[in-house]
């Protein structure tokens, strides 16, 4: 493949335009890297901003060296390489908390998207609730569950519970009548079939973009409960920043920042097997 | 067949559709709007009636009500002598934009009313297979509603309508979305697929021409309060060619009715 932009073929120039913009990318990557190392080299005490290969040995140094993290609910001990245990220790909590959260959000949304009564009484009640931002409740995260993986987990819960709320509402307040006309004059008759057969379908994009964005609020939310000390890479980044060893923060920050991307890139392609019909 | 022009159609035992005195407002209060007022039309079993009128006079309702869609303020709608109470598969609907599933494929469409419990039929995947064969869509079983054209969703739409085997056809402007050519070819599709399926048909639509073409009885209606007009039978032979005189006569004694002949087309 070639930058040339002066061939005829189309699917040449495709590739061509295709090859710039990853290359373009490549250099603001490259120059930001720049700044970022002339910026560090000038800046006194050192510490304060980490030079980008005092990361990256930071960075490796989370997988040359192990660390024993205890697993919740069966209660054995695990080595594992330093980097991976504490995201591991993140995902004891990250993942719960999501999945359960978006199964409640998911089930809420559906039920009050479809049921005018249901809408009617809870709805003062959820915007009410709704702008408490979730790493508000750490106060009963922690007076009820403790601050470790259940209380991060509640939190996790928590967001992704709202995120996911309103994807699915919307995804069925929208759902076409006309749909709904076409299934009733095709033989549904119950609530039940109807959501199965048309609402949830025709919903189905919303509540995964309403998933796919709680992956990444929910990012932030458990690094921010584990800023309060729940275990976990939120917890590395704040205890190595204790220690001034901000290489090592910066080393925790990437890790985050590659986890997200994995799941982003991983559900993105999940979502676009489903969804094929778009 | 007997007519039945008089707004007392209510003791015609042969009647497959009997609508008596229908009477919807839509709204409440000083804003209500009266869409169909006192309505009785009959549609005899395995004929095809259209019902023509400008924008706004009813007919839509007038079929969704027919449907089970909506449930008239006053007044009832009869199918066999049986009140409707809502729909039911005795009574296929084709709509104006389709509504196609579009997450379903078109065998998908197609199926959708044949994967009721309540449809006993064994061979369903060969049923759908046929119709869409009748529909003149081979090729395109596996594909999206998205990838087809206005014509071919329409097709889907009459499969899947047709599916559940329903012995009244109720379609709604179906073919005002698609190109003259197609339309043209979709009409003759749709007289072949009535001839051979012996269903009674509710077209409703705007254009006169194509209530002319199709209709062995049209229902003119007049809007403000939405009310039936006049009753025209058709009687020209099939397949019918629109440069005759007695068609161009039909569509101007429909038009004349219907007041300013500029207007009466939308």
């Amino acid at each position: 493949m070639s930058v040339q932009t002066d061939t005829g073929n189309s699917t040449d120039s495709v590739w061509a335009s295709d090859a710039r913009r990853y290359l373009r990318g490549l250099g603001g990557l490259a120059v930001f890297l720049v700044v970022w190392w002339v910026g560090a080299l000038l800046t006194q005490p050192s510490y304060l901003i980490p030079t980008p290969t005092e990361s990256a040995v930071a960075f490796s140094e989370l997988f040359t060296t192990s660390t024993e993290i205890v697993v919740p609910v069966v209660d054995t001990n695990l080595v594992l390489p330093t980097g991976v245990a504490h995201l591991t220790e993140t995902l004891f909590h990250y993942v719960p908390g999501l999945l359960i959260g978006a199964v409640c959000g998911i089930g809420l949304g559906l039920t009050m998207g479809w049921s005018g009564r249901l809408d009617d009484w809870l709805r003062p009640l959820i915007r009410l609730l709704r702008p408490i931002p979730p790493l508000a409740w750490i106060v009963f995260a922690i007076v009820w569950f403790g601050i470790h993986h259940t209380g991060a987990a509640f939190i996790v819960f928590v967001g992704a519970f709202w995120i996911n709320f309103y994807g699915a509402y919307g995804g069925v307040e929208g759902v076409s009548s006309e749909l709904t006309d076409a299934a009733s004059t095709l033989g549904v008759d119950r609530d039940l079939s109807m959501l199965k057969l048309v609402a949830l379908p025709s919903a189905a994009p919303q509540i995964l973009t309403g998933f796919r964005t709680s992956i990444g609020r929910c990012w932030m939310i458990v690094v921010g409960a584990e800023l309060f000390g729940a275990p976990g890479v939120g917890y590395e980044i704040i205890n190595a920043s204790n220690n001034l060893a901000m290489d090592t923060s910066v080393a925790y920050m990437l890790l985050i920042s590659l986890a997200f991307l994995c799941m982003d890139v991983g559900f993105r392609l999940f979502e676009r097997r489903l969804l094929t019909w778009r | 067949m007997a007519l039945n022009d008089s707004p007392s159609a209510e003791s015609d035992s042969t009647a497959k559709i009997t609508v008596k005195k229908v009477s919807t407002a839509y709204g409440s209060g000083q804003e209500a709007v009266q869409a169909l007022s006192e309505v009785s039309v009959s549609v005899d079993d395995g004929e095809f009636c259209c019902v023509v009128g400008p924008s706004g006079c009813g007919k839509t309702t007038l079929l969704r009500t027919i449907a089970g869609l909506e449930t008239p303020d006053s007044g009832s709608v009869l199918v066999d002598g049986e009140p409707v109470t809502g729909p039911g598969l005795d009574r296929g609907m084709v709509f104006q934009e389709y509504a196609l599933f579009p997450w379903r494929t078109v065998r998908g469409n197609i199926r959708f009313g044949l994967d009721r419990p309540a449809c006993g039929c064994s061979d369903c995947e060969r049923r759908v297979r046929k119709l869409i064969d009748l529909v003149g869509l081979d090729g395109f079983a596996d594909s999206y509603p998205k990838a087809l054209s206005g014509g071919m969703k329409q097709r889907v739409g009459i499969a899947r309508a047709l599916a559940v085997d329903p012995e009244i056809l109720l379609l709604d402007e179906p073919f005002g979305s698609v190109d003259v050519r197609t339309r043209d070819r979709l009409h003759a599709e749709l007289l072949d697929i009535w001839r051979e399926t012996d269903q009674s048909v509710v077209f409703v639509t705007h254009d006169i021409d194509e209530a002319v073409m199709l209709a062995d009885r049209i229902v003119v209606m007049d809007s403000e309060p939405g009310t039936v007009q006049s009753v025209h039978s058709v009687d020209l032979s099939r397949p019918r060619d629109r440069t005759t005189t007695a068609f161009v006569d039909y569509v101007a004694r429909i038009r004349d009715e219907l007041g300013s002949p500029t207007e009466t087309g939308c």
